[in-house]
């Protein structure tokens, strides 16, 4: 990969901030969606996103950035993050989520790893090999949703292939600091 | 008991804010009378109380939810907290969900009430959330809890008792948290006690509208002192509460005449 400590740090922030808005999102959701198996299913994804966040801002420390540090992504990205997240119907939430975002988040955390130098960065290749184990978990009770709720179906059928479609297109999907210092201070 | 059978004013929207989402299955009520309250030692009270736990435990983890939401600039130590509070709850949820199909049961038998959440809907700062929520709600669970893993033991239950233990394990863990943020927070600055002070006020006077017809009337257990200290109360903090459980259950005891 080459890059420098500081743009390694922005990668790595920028996946916590994706982290911790996952987290934030779910958290969300869990009042506002109505059924039972839906809710915990979301409660129990919760910690596993605060966790990614929590390591991911422990190695921006350690990557000479503050600790628990995020960079907010680039415009493009966080429209996607933002759309998937606007979703009210319990299964688009679900599937947007899990079949749509979540399969690009995986490969952008493998694309890191098979770029990096592994013996330089291996705290963040750790980290992120650990998320990716959590995964597996993930997409195990995604999978096993249905059968707990087979009348919860899509009203909007192309909902995720769309939010899939919409994160492939951004392939750059760390901002500079400056862009991101500028967007917040004119917000 | 219909909500149309009762002649009660309406809960006061200064106190109560709106409900969270529930499924076509639950029949929500409002407050305690409006429940099924069954006589301690009848079948339907066993299974009633799975019902009512469940949802209490969805209550608890919309709660945390919404506070995880709703304050994002807080210390991310706390928000931590939260997070791990609602994959807790979410567990417990599944628990008593469990437990109440296998002794043949199901989702909506009985009606609830979601007034924890209405309640912290009201209250706009994370401290006066967590004072409430964590600090009493969790606390006066664990007091329950407590005496109910040994009943459960005691009738040879061994099912419910673990799920009690395991229960209030995570308790503990979630009065902590609130505990050390607090007290943390009161270090800073002593002020932010008033916003704690402000909800504590708020959600008493929500509870006398909630359980008004004797839903307060609980006088078979009182503190879990070891509990509670291992949950970060001061010695003090359990004085008090052990000396205002026991006058309460001493009036509760009079007022039924069981003394």
């Amino acid at each position: 990969m080459g890059e420098t400590i500081r743009q390694k740090a922005d990668r790595v922030g920028t996946f916590r901030y994706i982290s911790v808005f996952l987290m934030e999102t779910l958290a969300r959701w869990i009042p506002t969606t109505p059924e039972l198996e839906a809710k915990v299913f979301f409660g129990r994804q919760v910690w596993d996103f605060a966790q990614h966040a929590d390591w991911l801002g422990r190695r921006t420390g350690e990557l000479r950035s503050p600790m628990q540090w995020s960079l907010q992504p680039a415009d493009g990205y966080l429209r996607v993050l933002q759309t998937m997240a606007g979703a009210t119907g319990t299964m688009e939430r679900l599937a947007g989520l899990h079949d749509g975002l979540m399969p690009d988040l995986e490969a952008r955390y493998r694309d890191y790893i098979a770029r990096t130098d592994r013996l330089n960065d291996e705290p963040t290749v750790r980290i992120l090999e650990r998320i990716l184990f959590d995964f597996e978990r993930l997409r195990a009770d995604r999978a096993a949703f249905p059968a707990i709720r087979p009348d919860l179906t899509l009203a909007d059928a192309g909902w995720p292939a769309r939010i899939a479609a919409m994160a492939r297109a951004e392939t750059d999907y760390v901002s500079s600091r400056a862009a991101a210092r500028a967007a917040a201070t004119a917000s | 008991m219909a909500p149309s059978d009762t002649a009660r004013p309406p809960l006061d929207p200064r106190l109560f804010g709106d409900g969270p989402a529930r499924d076509p299955r639950f029949t929500v009520r409002e407050v305690w009378a409006e429940l099924e309250n069954y006589p301690d030692g009848t079948p339907e009270r066993d299974h009633e109380f799975l019902h009512r736990q469940m949802n209490e435990e969805m209550c608890v983890m919309e709660n945390a939810a919404r506070s995880l939401a709703d304050f994002p600039d807080a210390d991310w130590s706390v928000r931590k907290g939260l997070a791990r509070q609602c994959a807790d709850e979410a567990r417990h949820t599944m628990n008593y969900h469990r437990l109440l199909l296998a002794r043949g049961g199901h989702v909506g038998q009985y009606p609830v009430t979601n007034f924890q959440y209405r309640i912290l809907g009201r209250i706009d700062n994370l401290l006066g959330r967590l004072a409430v929520q964590n600090r009493s709600f969790e606390a006066d669970g664990l007091d329950a809890a407590t005496h109910a893993l040994a009943e459960a033991r005691a009738k040879g239950d061994e099912v419910l008792a673990e799920t009690y233990d395991a229960q209030q394990a995570d308790e503990v863990c979630h009065i902590r948290f609130a505990n050390d943020y607090i007290k943390a927070q009161l270090q800073q600055s002593p002020r932010v006690g008033l916003q704690i002070a402000r909800a504590l006020n708020l959600c008493a006077e929500a509870f006398a509208q909630v359980f008004a017809g004797g839903g307060e009337d609980v006088e078979k257990y009182g503190v879990a002192v070891e509990a509670r200290l291992e949950a970060g109360f001061s010695p003090e903090e359990v004085e008090v509460a052990v000396r205002q459980s026991n006058e309460r259950r001493a009036a509760v005891r009079a007022r039924l005449g069981l003394t």
